[in-house]
């Protein structure tokens, strides 16, 4: 390591992240091969991201990003950011801009039903995983989901969801979505790390979760989110044109 | 049982079973297709996801992955061009996917000290980074995450195209190059409708463009050029059209983007031809009102200032309104109060302004320290940071020759220095003194002053500007005020009182909302609110750009330079020049009646491509012979425009149409010939950012992917660059060829290609300023892909420049060190002319229809047309009871369409409409409806909101596409269908007007700035049954 | 409080009408084997000609849903996995195993059951005999019948509770997630069951004794789905079930959901109307509709409540037939079905289908109902 790079790393907490790298890095090659077994590590990180509401400008670099970087198929969003205009009693009409992705949840109802055990969590890091070249395709985990975040890739035709870009942070890196977060409002690392930006953004914050009642133990958690939108939203839906006669479809009749 | 029996159940089970066959067609075909009945991803887990460009080893190192480059370029999804990091597969020369350029701060906060190594921006963005890897996060949005898809868009021009056909009938053949510059050049009978003459033939720097008017120059000056935006390539354009070709017609878009804005700016700073222009200091300021701009919604830089916006209202200390007929993106719920949104009746802002003025006024909330300075030795005295000419004296005699300009020392008689002239530098600004006029001393003058005062010839009525403001803004009550803008009278005194709260830790800020009738004096009032509180220069107020680093004339090479070359000669074809420089005028003053002219003329606006479309189509002022249009598309983005188009579709109104660019938009429909051209990733520049950064800054692009265009017989990629060059080497233009490019020496180096130009460039910003970058080391090279191009460089440049000029590919460009942006409370670049109160060129010229003169000062006036009649009388609101409006896509641009991912999000535009006036409509939710202007319909989806003023309606700008891929393009006899995606939602423009008080068409535009007028236009809207 | 998205996404539909299409003849079929039990099981000869009504229409359902359920797969040439990885935690898994299981045994109870015809057949001298002597396994006892139909009753009911947990415990569907789900499955089942048979009934003349039994029985069925539909209801309403009223309360709003309560209602009046005051006349018209409101109740079901956002705002369009596109799959599983019951009625002798066990049945020289010509 080089002076200027050791100045660099500085006074963060260089043991914690020199450890986490090294076990992303020993982990890697086992999610790469998709193995449902992957080694555990109880002390390594286990990620998880602040969503800071008052941060988020709607621009849907995360969005975009994550279609990018996952090659996530035409009809289907990994992540999404919802646009809302709400009026509450005795204010003024007010935007707010709520992204959604999977909550990698600590208690997730996607896992207990998926018939073949596809889908899995991550020992240690705790990413909620599906193994494509195991799963059957039955979408009962897209069913079970309660927020959504599960879809059936009419490419590869198994259960697709955000990853938390597992093959990056494995490899040292940010999810794809963070590292361009215009905004400023998606906050990623390692919840067990009470150093952790993350850590200290949940300790200085009163935070939620989305559809709290679901008991799913997020590990998504968000700054202001109001609880009008932390379900389903009642209200008008956003305009959806119907474009008819699209040149691309996936070849799937049902 | 019977025979017929059976053979009906056979029948019945073929049937059944056929059935059952089509229906589970698809199940037996993935079925047999075995373990992945769709396509096997790359990974079972992270499915088709690359591998991660690089790796953070546990000790923090970084390992490359070899089989992508990370390279650091430009991104032009929007005019923003934010510097960004690209990330290349090699093999497949494909880009993957784009971010943000830590070292860039349109693109990052906290952006790297320079002299970071490249390896090291590399690694401050993985998790062991500060802040886990997020306090350098370096970012492009959706769109700048999108557009990458542009270069592989199905309909991208890669060949020279030529008409077949009628103009604009979406029939093209495919030639060389070769033959493009051929007939380009030479002209000749080239679609078989006669002679058309070649640019070698127009290029006649003698003959007058117009036999009886020697003021408008040489025919050459009928070679005019349309380059939308400064994408770092406009030096390249301006050597080839002015110092070498000799015409004098370059514009950007500036007229139709936000030129009212920009002209109510350069009022008050007092150059209304470069309109300068400053941003609130958005990380430091306490109180912003953002009004007709929309912070993280659009903006310019779009990027830069949402993430500025976001962090100070969250973690910073800024509170803000965004005044705004639409609510959008730029508000936002949950951040409270800190951020709140108020509606306001379409182009009216400056009554708002103005209201605020005089409660200012009233209340003495003025920084009166700051105005009375009225020179910058005052002003350095008394520790401002600018000055302003509030206490200059103006003449407002109405007899007085000089009515309306600002007094000064000769026409008081004062005896003037050893050979000055009357009116020069040398001759003082007054300003009131108990004995009378005196000249800008080295302290404080008086205020407000309104007498006679002895003039050389006799008494001359005279006021300060600041009087004159005050007078202007006590013109009408609060009340008129309240009523004009639809803001209560609290709510104006309210926001003025907020905003003289915060000393000079407050701003205004405004843009694209300043697109409307009267949008030159809101704007002009507007800024005027800054300058009452004085936060120009200050931390924390409004700052400039800080400057940057240019690529034309370093110390290295002069690229500016054309030896041999030509000035041109000649007025504007936009006619913004004074009326009175014109024969036309001096005929009619000589027969008895100078006004009106046959056309409006701006003497205090910029370039006007929007009024070149009524100069085209009408001969007024003179006949252009050839258009060209490169990056633009005012087809789709001027208000009105399409009232023009069967005009510019005939051949003998402008002969010569010549589209640079790698898309068929709604303009280059109508060309002639399409020159392709590199995008974004492909193509070399260097450009400086509109505003909003307090540091120097350039950002380098370079071709960090192999273009995709054909090339030229000789292996160059055929871009705008390369045609410039090739058809001025043609024609035998000075300033290309062999020896085109001087050096510090005098020493001659070739122009014949782009790198010749953009290299020797990136010599320039890497030794301009007073220091040179370091040399980039192997390692640089290697980490940030510059590898690519290292032969180049070295082939091209000295040896003891190519490194250098690697750093500055290498880093993206060069960037002041973020430490460096303030002095003190300062900010380190100030702006250093005085601010213009009163603008004594708007004060004192006339208007060409009317003869009349207009304030010089801001102030609240209604929407005119051209002859000065109010917009109301002539369409009266209870005819065109709605306003309409149009606002920025925050995901989208004018040609994202393209970029097909962004339609993922957001597939079309809305009709969004106050709750109001659905209801008095019958118009629910989801209805289809129509809008009609005196200019045109549109007709779309009802979105009924409460985030919209009452009486109007709101539009994103983006849709609505013609071309782009909207409609069927045939090539070669080869057709492309359009595709219907491309072609949702609806185009405001399509609402724009032709301005009817004119007698030669032209649409719309700010009778001062000649800006279209795109807000608040006059409408009425239906249900569609 | 107002709430209006600007910008939001669809969630497509992920089951695809194949599943509505596997729930309706599964939940048929499982409710069918029943009917069969009091002949084939319990030994009343009086039923026989409902059981044989009974089994024809569980045979075939039985064998055409699971077909539908592998097409609902996406990966169906993988679906050899559910044997080798299970999931205990996932009512699919165990699902499979039952679905396998039922129908192995329900193919044994009418193989039984058929046996002695078969034999008979075996024993006629034409072009097909040798194939009958195969499927009779040169035997003609079948005391054992009983014992398998059974064992297809016990599969029955696990067909019946997985089908209806699988889809209840799925808390993020608060319109799937009713306790009163399972039953309603089994009742529209057996309407739709009685709805298959009376119209087959009709087809195979069958009589109108026959057809007043079954319309009493479907007259009984709509009765137990509107009690259970009103007790939906009721648990809704008052707050009792705070699933339901959740359930309830995720749709009301909609006028389309409106339309369907409207519509369901009438689909059980009606039927039930005609069945009671024209019981021997009506076959085809209640047998119709019955047929029509058990699968319009999964198809409801299924489709509207995969329409419903979990988090977003109004209804996703998957409630929509999806075009022919969509609608193929549908057809499709129709297709098959009805090509097994001309198959099943060509090919086997459904209607000299006899008490299992009894001696005395067996006529001594066969009344041959072959329709397949030598
Ligand atoms: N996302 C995105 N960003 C962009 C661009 C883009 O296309 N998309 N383009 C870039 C370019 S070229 C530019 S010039 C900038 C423009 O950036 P902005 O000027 O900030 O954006 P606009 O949407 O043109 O206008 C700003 C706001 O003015 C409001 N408005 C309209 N009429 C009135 C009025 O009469 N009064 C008031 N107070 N407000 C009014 C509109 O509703 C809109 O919200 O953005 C740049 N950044
Ligand atoms: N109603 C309404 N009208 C508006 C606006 C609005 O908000 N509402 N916004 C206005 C504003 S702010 C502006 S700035 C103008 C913008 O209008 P213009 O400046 O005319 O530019 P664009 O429409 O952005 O189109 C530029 C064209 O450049 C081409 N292009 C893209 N990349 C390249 C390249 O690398 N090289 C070359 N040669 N060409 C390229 C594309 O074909 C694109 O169509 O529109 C204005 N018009
Ligand atoms: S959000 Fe959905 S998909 Fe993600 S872990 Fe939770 S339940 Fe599973
Ligand atoms: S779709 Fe795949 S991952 Fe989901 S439950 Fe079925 S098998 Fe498991
Ligand atoms: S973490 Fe990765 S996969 Fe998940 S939403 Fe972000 S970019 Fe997409
Ligand atoms: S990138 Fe960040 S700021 Fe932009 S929409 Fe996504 S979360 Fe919001
Ligand atoms: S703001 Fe976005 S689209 Fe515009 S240049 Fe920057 S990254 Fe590109
Ligand atoms: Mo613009």
């Amino acid at each position: 390591m080089d002076s200027s790079r050791r100045q660099f790393l500085g006074s963060i907490g260089q043991v914690t992240i020199g450890a986490a790298a090294s076990i992303a890095g020993a982990n890697s090659a086992d999610a790469a091969s998709g193995s449902a077994t992957d080694a555990t590590n109880a002390t390594g990180p286990h990620w998880g991201m602040v969503i800071d509401l008052r941060k988020c400008i709607g621009c849907q670099a995360c969005t975009v990003a994550c279609i990018m970087e996952n090659d996530v198929p035409e009809d289907a969003l990994r992540t999404n950011v919802s646009v809302y205009e709400v009026v509450k009693e005795g204010r003024d009409p007010a935007m707010v801009m709520l992204p959604r992705l999977c909550n990698h949840c600590d208690e997730p109802p996607c896992i207990p039903v998926c018939p073949v055990g596809a889908t899995y969590k991550k020992e240690g890091t705790g990413e909620v995983l599906v193994d494509a070249s195991v799963c059957v395709g039955c979408a009962y985990c897209v069913q079970a989901c309660p927020y959504d975040a599960r879809f059936i890739n009419h490419e590869t035709q198994t259960a697709d969801k955000c990853t938390f870009c597992v093959h990056r942070t494995e490899a040292g890196l940010l999810p794809a979505c963070v590292e361009t977060c215009v905004g400023g409002a998606r906050i990623f690392g390692d919840l067990n790390d009470p150093e952790s930006t993350v850590s200290r953004l949940l300790a200085e914050n009163d935070v939620s979760v989305l559809r709290p009642e679901m008991h799913t133990a997020p590990n998504v958690y968000y700054i202001q989110l109001d609880e009008a939108l932390d379900g389903r939203v009642a209200g008008e839906a956003a305009y959806r044109p119907m474009v008819t006669d699209a040149p691309e479809s996936h070849g799937e009749s049902v | 049982m019977s025979t017929r029996r059976n053979v009906l159940k056979g029948a019945v089970a073929t049937g059944a079973l056929g059935a059952f066959a089509v229906g589970y067609s698809e199940t037996v075909k993935k079925v047999l297709r075995g373990k992945w009945s769709g396509e096997q991803p790359r990974k079972n887990v992270t499915g088709n996801a690359p591998d991660p460009e690089y790796r953070v080893t546990a000790d923090g190192q970084i390992e490359l992955n070899p089989e992508q480059a990370v390279s650091y370029a430009m991104c032009i999804g929007c005019t923003s061009m934010c510097g960004v990091r690209v990330r290349v597969d090699k093999a497949n020369n494909k880009v993957l996917r784009v971010s943000g350029n830590p070292y860039s701060p349109l693109s990052t906060n906290e952006f790297l000290p320079y002299e970071t190594p490249v390896r090291e921006s590399l690694a401050v963005l993985g998790q062991s980074g500060k802040g886990d890897g997020m306090l350098h996060r370096s970012t492009a949005c959706g769109r700048g995450n999108a557009v990458l898809e542009q270069l592989d868009n199905p309909r991208r021009v890669l060949k020279p195209l030529k008409r077949v056909g009628p103009r604009g009938s979406g029939q093209w053949e495919t030639i060389s190059f070769e033959q493009l510059v051929e007939e380009v050049v030479e002209g000749g009978d080239l679609f078989g409708e006669g002679k058309v003459a070649g640019l070698r033939e127009i290029r006649d720097l003698e003959t007058p463009i117009k036999a009886d008017a020697p003021e408008f120059g040489p025919r050459a000056n009928g070679v005019v050029m349309l380059s939308s935006v400064n994408d770092g390539r406009d030096n390249m354009n301006l050597r080839w059209l002015k110092k070498a070709y000799g015409s004098t017609n370059y514009a950007r878009h500036g007229s139709y983007c936000g030129g009212s804005y920009r002209s109510g700016s350069g009022a008050m700073f007092g150059n209304v031809k470069k309109m300068p222009h400053a941003k609130p200091d958005f990380e430091e300021a306490e109180f912003i009102i953002f009004i007709g701009t929309a912070p993280g919604n659009a903006g310019n830089p779009f990027k830069r200032i949402g993430a500025l916006v976001a962090e100070a209202r969250s973690s910073g200390k800024l509170d803000y309104v965004v005044i705004d007929p639409v609510l959008n993106n730029a508000q936002n719920g949950p951040s409270g109060d800190r951020s709140r949104w108020l509606p306001i009746i379409p182009g009216t802002d400056g009554a708002l302004a103005m209201g605020m003025m005089r409660w200012m006024f009233e209340n003495d909330r003025l920084n009166k320290t700051y105005l009375a300075q009225p020179s910058k030795a005052a002003a350095t005295a008394a520790g401002e940071a600018s000055w302003t000419n509030a206490t200059h004296l103006v003449i407002v005699d109405e007899n007085h020759p000089r009515m309306g300009k600002l007094l000064r020392g000769s026409d008081v008689g004062m005896k003037l220095a050893e050979g000055a002239k009357p009116y020069d530098d040398s001759d003082p600004y007054m300003v009131a003194s108990d004995k009378g006029p005196v000249p800008v001393g080295d302290g404080p003058a008086p205020l407000f002053f309104n007498a006679l005062v002895n003039g050389k010839d006799g008494p001359i009525a005279v006021k300060t500007g600041l009087t004159l403001l005050r007078e202007e803004a006590e013109r009408l009550s609060y009340e008129e005020y309240a009523a004009a803008c639809g803001i209560p009278v609290e709510t104006i005194t309210g926001l003025a009182k907020e905003f003289t709260s915060h000393g000079r830790k407050a701003a205004v800020n405004t843009h694209g909302g300043m697109m409307s009738g009267s949008g030159f004096y809101n704007a002009f009032a507007l800024m005027m609110l800054n300058t009452l509180i004085g936060n120009l220069n200050w931390k924390g107020g409004t700052i400039m750009l800080g400057g940057w680093y240019p690529d034309t004339n370093g110390p290295a090479y002069d690229l500016a330079k054309v030896v041999g070359g030509v000035k041109p000669k000649g007025l504007p074809l936009g006619r913004n020049v004074p009326y009175e420089k014109t024969s036309e005028f001096k005929a009619k003053q000589a027969a008895g009646k100078p006004f009106p002219a046959e056309g409006p003329w701006y003497p205090n606006a910029p370039g006007l491509a929007t009024e070149w479309f009524s100069s085209m189509i009408n001969g007024y002022p003179y006949n252009i012979e050839a258009l060209i249009l490169r990056n633009a598309n005012p087809i789709y983005g001027i208000a009105g425009i399409e009232h023009l188009v069967p005009k510019l579709k005939d051949p003998s109104v402008v002969p010569l149409i010549i589209s640079i660019d790698p898309f068929i938009n709604e303009s280059t429909a109508l060309a002639d010939y399409i020159v392709p051209d590199t995008v974004m990733y492909e193509s070399w520049g260097f450009a400086k950012p509109w505003n909003g950064v307090p540091t120097k800054i350039t950002t380098a692009r370079w071709p960090v992917v192999e273009p995709k265009v054909a090339k030229t017989k000789d292996g160059v990629p055929i871009d705008v660059d390369m045609f410039l060059i090739a058809t001025a080497k043609r024609m035998g233009l000075p300033g290309f060829g062999d020896a085109a490019i001087p050096d510090k020496d005098g020493i001659m180096h070739p122009l014949n290609r782009p790198e010749d130009f953009y290299l020797r460039g990136a010599v320039n910003v890497a030794t301009v300023g007073g220091s040179a970058v370091p040399d980039a080391s192997d390692d640089d090279l290697k980490v940030s892909g510059v590898e690519r191009i290292r032969d180049l460089l070295q082939g091209t440049l000295k040896p003891d420049e190519w490194r250098k000029a690697a750093t500055i590919f290498a880093k993206g460009g060069r960037y002041e060190n973020k430490d460096l942006s303030y002095k003190g409370e300062k900010s380190a670049h100030p702006y250093g002319k005085p601010m213009q109160v009163y603008n004594e060129g708007v004060g004192s010229a006339r208007s060409a229809l009317t003869g009349r003169r207009s304030p010089g000062v801001p102030t609240w006036r209604e929407a005119e047309f051209a002859d000065g009649s109010k917009v109301a009388d002539i369409y009266p609101l209870s005819e065109w009871p709605v306003k309409v409006i149009s606002f920025k896509s925050p995901l989208h641009n004018s040609y994202s369409v393209g970029a097909k991912s962004l339609l993922r999000i957001t597939a079309s535009n809305t009709v969004n409409m106050a709750r109001e006036l659905a209801e008095q409509h019958g118009i629910q939710n989801g209805d289809q409806v129509v809008l009609t202007s005196p200019g045109g319909s549109v007709q779309g989806v009802a979105v009924v909101r409460d985030g919209v003023a009452k009486n109007t309606v709101a539009i994103e700008h983006g849709f609505g596409h013609r071309a782009f891929g909207a409609s069927d393009i045939t090539i070669d006899g080869v057709t492309l269908a359009g595709d219907p995606r491309l072609a949702t939602g609806m185009l405001q423009n399509d609402l724009g007007l032709v301005d009817p008080t004119r007698s030669k068409p032209g649409v719309w535009v700010d009778p001062i700035s000649g800006a279209a007028v795109r807000q608040a236009l006059p409408a009425k809207i239906e249900k569609i049954a | 409080m107002q709430i209006h998205e600007l910008v939001g996404t669809v969630h497509e539909a992920a089951w695809l009408p194949w599943a509505v299409q596997y729930f309706f003849l599964i939940g048929i079929s499982a409710t069918a084997v029943f009917l069969t039990f009091p002949a084939f099981v319990l030994g009343r000869r009086a039923q026989l000609p409902i059981a044989r009504l009974a089994l024809l229409t569980a045979v075939t359902t039985g064998i055409a849903g699971p077909v539908a359920l592998l097409a609902d797969l996406h990966q169906p040439a993988r679906f050899w996995e559910f044997f080798v990885y299970t999931n205990a935690t996932s009512w699919m898994a165990w699902g499979a195993w039952i679905v396998m299981s039922y129908v192995i045994l329900l193919l044994l109870y009418a193989w039984a059951v058929h046996r002695p015809a078969f034999y008979r057949w075996g024993k006629d001298n034409w072009r097909f005999a040798w194939l009958f002597r195969l499927l009779s396994l040169r035997g003609e006892a079948n005391g054992f019948a009983r014992s398998f139909g059974i064992g297809a009753g016990v599969a029955a009911l696990g067909i019946l509770l997985y089908t209806g947990m699988e889809v209840a415990v799925v808390h993020s569907r608060p319109l799937w997630n009713t306790p009163l789900l399972p039953l309603q499955f089994a009742a529209t089942g057996a309407v739709g069951a009685l709805g298959v048979m009376l119209v087959l009934g009709r087809f195979f003349d069958t009589g109108p004794t026959i057809e007043a039994w079954m319309n009493r029985l479907l007259a009984a069925g709509l009765a137990v789905v509107a009690a259970l539909g009103a007790l939906w209801f009721l648990v809704a309403f008052s707050g009792l079930s705070a699933s339901h009223t959740e359930a309830l309360a995720s749709v009301a709003g909609f006028p389309v959901w409106q339309n369907i309560a409207l519509w369901a209602a009438a689909a059980i009046v009606i039927p039930f109307l005609i069945a009671i005051l024209a019981p021997a006349r009506s076959g085809w018209v209640t047998g119709l509709i019955a047929i029509h409101a058990a699968w319009m109740f999964r198809w409801t079901v299924f489709m509207g409540g995969q329409a419903v956002p979990k988090v977003g705002s109004g209804l996703y369009d998957a409630l929509m037939p999806t075009g022919l596109e969509g609608m193929m799959g549908v057809i499709g599983t129709f297709g098959l079905w009805i090509f097994l019951l001309i198959v099943y009625t060509t090919f086997v002798p459904w209607d000299e289908a006899d008490l299992p066990g009894d001696p005395a049945s067996i006529p001594t020289s066969a009344p041959s109902s072959r329709t397949v010509q030598g």
